[in-house]
């Protein structure tokens, strides 16, 4: 948002304008469309029944705790990701790619898996009090979810926020020093206002995040919102889970209202040089919080699956695991991360140049899909496919479209707050040297938000690997990916089976993430 | 910041033809089990049951099945079939029971699905009342008793199962367990000990047969009373349940047969045992079954297939393998637990598990959900 002009409602009239105006708005309306289904079904509900189920979900009291545990978890997120950036990306933090992937890496956990692993580890009964013969404490309830989905989710805020810092120009910090200003002080006035609007794009992924998840309030034995939706749709009452998915959305809307405030002044600077941060003695205190955090996130679960896998000698005998998972799931999530990050770049550069109402619409609507639990944008595809698309239903493109639909925002905010880093005097001063708009846009803005754009790409594609509901619902009959194949250990109670396919979950997305990484490297040094 | 990026367009294309060799090499595969044990074929005993596979017609063609069963229970007998008949393929669409109820609503006639396996009859009662199932053959309807299948044929029983209770027995002495359902939540003996899992389809069924066996009152009072009185632990997973028994978190817990014996089978020294209440809704007598599709493709394969689960050879892999008990005839019941004669289960049709609102709205007013 420009601080001196109002959105205004105006309608461009050159070619470019228009153009991209009509892509935001189609790629608005596709991931916009299942809604319509959202709405449609919730309509069959009459008012009496409307009126019955919104008391019920008060008298249970779930909105409030939902907006709690949402509240809580974006608060913790932002101050682990934060630090966690800045270490990272601008400091002389030893080995700082291995702690970039290890702290990128729980994003890839499921929360099934998450949330299980620290339910077997903990509590009395737990295998870390067989494994170390001491009480360990039970996690559970609200501070239990609370507990695993930051550490689940945190990674959001930490990618965007880091993919800011190393596009910053951090000369201005050095310039402010040289100007006697403290380190603090130049952190508040140079390096905060460039870097918010990505803290607050992660910060709304979390957000929502925590708002549509289910399966870490379930393990926690917490009832919230998403178990209403959840109960409605055990009984098969669709229209309710639709209804119900409709008050989720409008919470949702009220938190991308309040991100909208926040996110969007900004200090543009340019190319990500200037000195780093020397950490000194202090690199040794980040480097045990780096490596107790990837413990808790990462270690925990591996160790509770290498447990499984030595106690039950039948493993192999059920889920033979096969290659093809892993290469149907990195095929899966390389097609979505690249759709999405094709679409998200118009989005997000509309959005964050034009100002006007309309493209700030566009970009707002593609968090929708992403505010909605999964079985729900699952259930409108597959009712959209079999009844309107029969040809596309069920086949591989329709599944990439509904990760699209689920994960697009993850690129676009993220893009977005590249694209508002970049200083707009670049492209003025392309197009005076006589380059097409394109052309500009082309050879100066994009090279620019690579490193926004290529972190985009890597959050859709660590989420899809990890997406279960849409995945189930929407996969052609005999397509197994890594997830579902752990779920099927899951559902059959054999934890031992799950323990290759997540651990090769776990291996892939590291490898990938390094690719990630690297391209981002390529660009900033 | 160089004029001429390079980055662009080689990021682009490390990404695009990443996926592209990613793309040619994930072939469609389909789950990777081990070769399934298939000698229940040659040891069930043909000669008290209906039928055997030996006297059906060959299976020919793809049948396409809607699982809301487990994999590792139904996957065997399919990959068996296919062994036996080289000209038969089957592709199942793995998902939970209320996941493939919602989606063959919406997907109606535009499903691909052949046959949907239920692992709760509710499930087939209600997509049958619906429409959404066409019968199968009379010589199925013959067989299978009327009290486990739609009287139409709409859908039928494969394999039963029991309601039971479960418990630790370190620490719940068996005979401290009362047969009477309603003792679990009139009886102060229970309260604080007790635990139950509110969202599965069985449990549901068994709710829905107690308001159709004792009445309204009795059921309402029986959920106001576990939840108030009793305190009862409420799980929302199975498994955790069964889990939380063995461990000794709660002591008692009203739940499938299935778990506790999955965690015996896993581990003999499991410290759960297993009890069933007499003639009420306790011990509700719950089936695993299938459904024909309105819809279906190839229906007469279906149906055929259908035949050959209820055939001698099927029955025995319920039996045998899964730990389940027969649905027709002539078939013995071997297993650890109490014979089906002597389980005392209510008569109870269940073709009557269709209309769930009235269960919603008791578990609701009283908050016995998760």
């Amino acid at each position: 948002m420009s601080t001196s002009a109002r959105p205004t409602l105006e309608i461009p009239d050159d070619h470019w304008s228009i153009g991209l105006l009509l892509i935001c708005a189609a790629i608005a309306a596709a991931v916009i469309s299942p809604l319509v289904w959202v709405f449609w079904q919730a309509s069959q509900v009459d008012l009496e029944q409307a009126i019955e189920l919104t008391t019920m979900s008060q008298t249970l009291g779930i909105i409030p705790r939902s907006i709690a545990l949402m509240v809580s978890v974006t608060i913790l997120s932002m101050i682990i990701g934060g630090p966690l950036a800045f270490l990272t990306g601008r400091t002389d933090l030893p080995a700082s790619r291995f702690w970039t992937i290890t702290a990128a890496l729980p994003l890839v956990i499921p929360s099934y898996i998450g949330a299980f692993a620290f339910v077997s580890a903990f509590g009395p009964h737990g295998e870390f009090t067989d494994l170390l013969g001491i009480d360990v404490p039970t996690i559970a309830g609200f501070w239990g979810a609370v507990l695993v989905i930051t550490l689940y989710t945190y990674p959001y805020v930490f990618l965007t926020t880091r993919a800011a810092l190393l596009s910053m120009d951090a000369s201005h910090v050095d310039a402010a020093r040289t100007l006697n200003a403290t380190r603090l002080e130049a952190f508040r006035r140079i390096t905060m206002p460039r870097i918010r609007p990505a803290i607050a794009a992660g910060a709304l992924l979390v957000a929502l995040y925590a708002l549509a998840d289910f399966g870490t309030p379930a393990f926690m034995r917490l009832e919230v919102f998403t178990s209403a939706i959840y109960w409605e749709w055990g009984f098969g009452n669709i229209e309710f889970t639709a209804l119900l998915a409709i008050q989720l959305l409008t919470v949702a809307a009220v938190v991308l209202a309040i991100e909208a405030r926040v996110g969007r002044e900004v200090k543009p600077g340019a190319s990500g040089t200037g000195t780093r941060f020397r950490l000194g003695w202090l690199r040794w205190p980040a480097t045990i919080a780096l490596a107790f955090l990837a413990f808790l996130t990462l270690v925990v679960p591996v160790v509770i699956f290498g447990i499984w896998l030595t106690r039950d000698p039948s493993v192999g005998a059920g889920v033979a695991f096969r290659p093809t998972f892993a290469i149907n799931s990195l095929y899966l999530a390389a097609a979505a991360a690249l759709v999405a990050v094709i679409m998200a770049v118009p989005v997000a550069y509309y959005a964050a140049r034009d100002g006007g109402i309309l493209s700030r619409l566009f970009e707002r609507a593609t968090y929708v899909g992403f505010a909605v639990p999964g079985i729900v944008i699952g259930i409108a595809l597959v009712y959209f496919g079999a009844n309107l698309m029969p040809a596309l239903y069920p086949t591989i493109p329709l599944l990439i479209f509904a990760y699209v639909v689920r994960f697009l925002p993850q690129a676009v905010g993220i893009t977005r707050s590249a694209v508002l880093q970049v200083d707009e005097r670049y492209s003025e001063a392309a197009r005076t040297l006589n380059a097409s708009r394109f052309g500009s846009f082309r050879r100066v803005m994009l090279p620019l938000i690579v490193p926004g754009v290529v972190a985009g790409g890597g959050l859709v594609f660590l989420t899809t690997i990890k997406e279960l509901p849409a995945t189930l619902m929407l996969q052609p009959a005999g397509l197994e990916t890594l997830v579902t194949v752990i779920w099927h250990a899951n559902e059959t109670l054999s934890y031992a089976q799950a323990a290759i396919p997540a651990l090769v979950l776990i291996i892939v997305s590291g490898l990938s993430m390094l690719i990630i990484i690297r391209q981002e490297r390529y660009h900033v040094t | 910041m160089s004029p001429e990026p390079p980055i662009s367009r080689r990021t682009m294309l490390a990404v695009t033809s990443g996926s592209l060799v990613v793309g040619s090499a994930g072939c469609l595969e389909t789950l990777g089990f081990g070769d399934p044990d298939c000698d229940f074929v040659d040891q069930a005993d043909t000669s008290t049951a209906a039928f055997a596979w030996d006297d059906l017609d060959d299976l020919e063609g793809e049948l396409i099945v809607y699982s809301g069963r487990t994999s590792d229970q139904i996957y065997p007998i399919f990959r068996c079939l296919e062994e036996h008949y080289p000209d038969f393929t089957v592709r199942v669409d793995w998902g939970s029971n209320e996941e493939q109820l919602n989606k063959l609503r919406q997907e109606g006639a535009g499903t691909e699905a052949d046959l949907f396996y239920s692992q709760d009859s509710s499930a087939l009662a209600s997509l049958a009342a619906e429409g959404y199932t066409q019968p199968v053959s009379h010589d199925v309807r013959d067989i299978v008793p009327a009290d486990i299948r739609d009287p139409d044929g709409l859908w039928t029983a494969t394999s039963g199962r029991v309601r039971a209770v479960q418990y630790n027995t370190d620490l719940v002495d068996p005979a401290e367990l009362s047969d009477d359902i309603f003792a679990y939540a009139e009886d102060d003996r229970y309260a604080g000990r007790i635990a139950t899992r509110p969202n599965s389809g069985s449990f549901l069924a068994f709710i829905h047969a107690m308001f159709d066996l004792h009445g309204r009152d009795e059921t309402e009072w029986w959920v106001e009373s576990m939840v108030e009185q009793q305190q009862v632990e409420l799980y929302g997973g199975g498994s955790n349940m069964a889990r939380a028994v063995a461990d000794g978190d709660v002591e008692i817990a009203l739940g499938n047969q299935y778990y506790a014996a999955r965690l015996i089978e896993n581990d003999p020294t499991t410290p759960i045992g297993l009890e069933f209440t007499r003639n009420d809704a306790g011990a509700l007598f719950n089936v695993a079954g299938v459904a024909v599709t309105d819809a279906a493709g190839n229906a007469s394969l279906a149906n055929e297939t259908v035949k050959h689960l209820l055939a001698a050879e099927g029955q025995h892999f319920f039996v045998r393998v899964n730990g389940e008990y027969p649905v027709i005839d002539g078939i013995e019941y071997v297993g650890d637990l109490p014979n089906p004669d002597a389980l005392e289960s209510p008569r109870y049709n269940l073709s009557q598990l269709i209309d769930f609102d009235e269960v919603n709205q008791i578990l609701t007013t009283y908050n016995m959900r998760v």
